[in-house]
């Protein structure tokens, strides 16, 4: 069967992928960040999931207002980068699994999770940022993407709490897959930041280290906090943290932190955390053989 | 008549953050619209032509015309543009969005790094 081995969670600032794609990785100012990835990069390439199973948000790129759904699952062989006004970038078109993206949409409608479907369209920044920083892309991506999107743009959320249980049903979908399939569970965003208004600019170091220590040790506490809490705690955007909750609701009980680099350069506190399964999933090597 | 989101109670209070919801969205769809038609190369090339035509072919109202000629950046969020589609029209008038922070807060861009941990980052 198809197990969750780890999660992710990772900021998906659009600079980074600016900075990726002019080849920036030694500069001084941006190094900090681009070497904070390459130990999460070298424990996937150890792990070696077949699935990045990604909750992220369309900036209303692919969607736009005119019909914008709550929870959203891809399903496509490919998708392509998008073109968020700046041009196309140099990446290879995201791939995926349609025989396990259909599973996972059909296991979550029939757990009471209606999603919303979408096929060939673009995905953007709330995955592209990140992406080529975790797996290599030449000659093409190791392995296929299960892009679930959630909005966090338009009031009404969907409130923390769905969020962490939509996660435990994607648990549920994944397990429920006969194939051997390792995923890891990828939750984008954060951490603290204020991109619009006046109070563009704010962040909350402290709060984020306290965010990171309960998300790890006593999740269901931050399920009780309300939209108008992140806000105030983090910043207006970091209430996409809640797409962290789906990641963390999808893991086990008990998780242990592998890696964490946290990097405030200029507005968002760029973030990057690893998490395993506790006691660990065996690594592929020391699969047992599957019982007739 | 008019409720209160309940998850959202309290945003209200912190000065320079706008909620965008559905009503605010209602109001402003075609506004939000034309900046999100800027991820085509075809809209692009349409307002670097003749940003006058442009702002008339997406229906804009006189007030909403007026925040774009003025690159008014605030003044297009607290009229109830969502931030990301008004940064996919900052990369056609060439603006990073580090400018455009500053320009919402009512700072230079090096008066505004000044207040950011790495100063001199780009």
């Amino acid at each position: 069967m198809a197990r969750i081995i780890g999660g992710i969670g990772t900021s998906h600032v659009p600079t980074i992928g600016v900075a990726y794609d002019k080849g920036r990785q030694e500069d001084p100012v941006w190094a900090p960040l681009f070497d904070g990835y390459k130990p999460v990069a070298a424990w996937l390439a150890e792990q070696k999931p077949d699935v990045l199973l990604f909750f992220y948000n369309d900036h209303a790129t692919t969607m736009f207002f005119d019909l914008y759904p709550t929870f959203a699952l891809g399903i496509g062989e490919r998708f392509p980068v998008a073109d968020e006004g700046a041009g196309l970038r140099n990446l290879p078109d995201i791939r995926g699994d349609v025989e396990f993206q259909a599973h996972i949409g059909e296991s979550l409608v029939n757990d009471e999770f209606d999603m919303t479907f979408f096929q060939s369209k673009p995905i953007d920044h709330g995955i592209a940022s990140p992406l080529p920083l975790l797996w290599p892309h030449a000659p093409d991506w190791p392995g296929t993407v299960v892009p679930i999107a959630i909005n966090v743009l338009q009031y009404p959320l969907p409130t923390a709490r769905r969020c962490y249980r939509l996660g435990q049903a994607v648990r549920r979908a994944v397990e429920s897959y006969p194939e051997d399939l390792r995923v890891v569970v990828v939750g984008t965003g954060g951490l603290s930041h204020q991109i619009h208004g006046e109070r563009t600019g704010f962040n909350n170091t402290d709060w984020d280290m306290e965010f990171l220590e309960t998300f790890r040790d006593d999740p269901e506490r931050l399920t009780s906090l309300r939209h108008a809490d992140w806000v105030r705690l983090g910043g207006a955007e970091s209430v996409e943290q809640i797409m962290w909750l789906a990641m963390r609701g999808a893991l086990g009980a008990e998780i242990t932190e592998v890696h964490r680099n946290y990097y405030l350069m200029t507005t968002t506190a760029m973030t990057v955390v690893a998490y395993e399964d506790h006691p660990p999933v065996p690594a592929a090597s020391d699969r047992e053989p599957v019982a007739a | 008549m008019f409720t209160q989101n309940p998850q959202t109670a309290g945003i209200e209070a912190l000065t320079g953050t706008y909620v965008f919801d559905l009503r605010t969205c209602n109001r402003t769809l075609a506004f939000n619209r034309f900046f999100w038609n800027m991820i085509r190369p075809e809209y692009r090339q349409a307002f670097w032509d003749d940003e006058e035509a442009a702002m008339t072919a997406a229906g804009l109202k006189d007030e909403e015309k007026a925040l774009v000629r003025a690159r008014d950046w605030l003044g297009i969020v607290q009229y109830g543009v969502n931030f990301f589609v008004l940064e996919k029209w900052a990369r056609v008038v060439k603006k990073t969005n580090l400018e455009v922070y500053a320009i919402m807060r009512g700072e230079t861009l090096e008066d505004f790094m000044q207040t950011r941990m790495v100063p001199h980052a780009r």
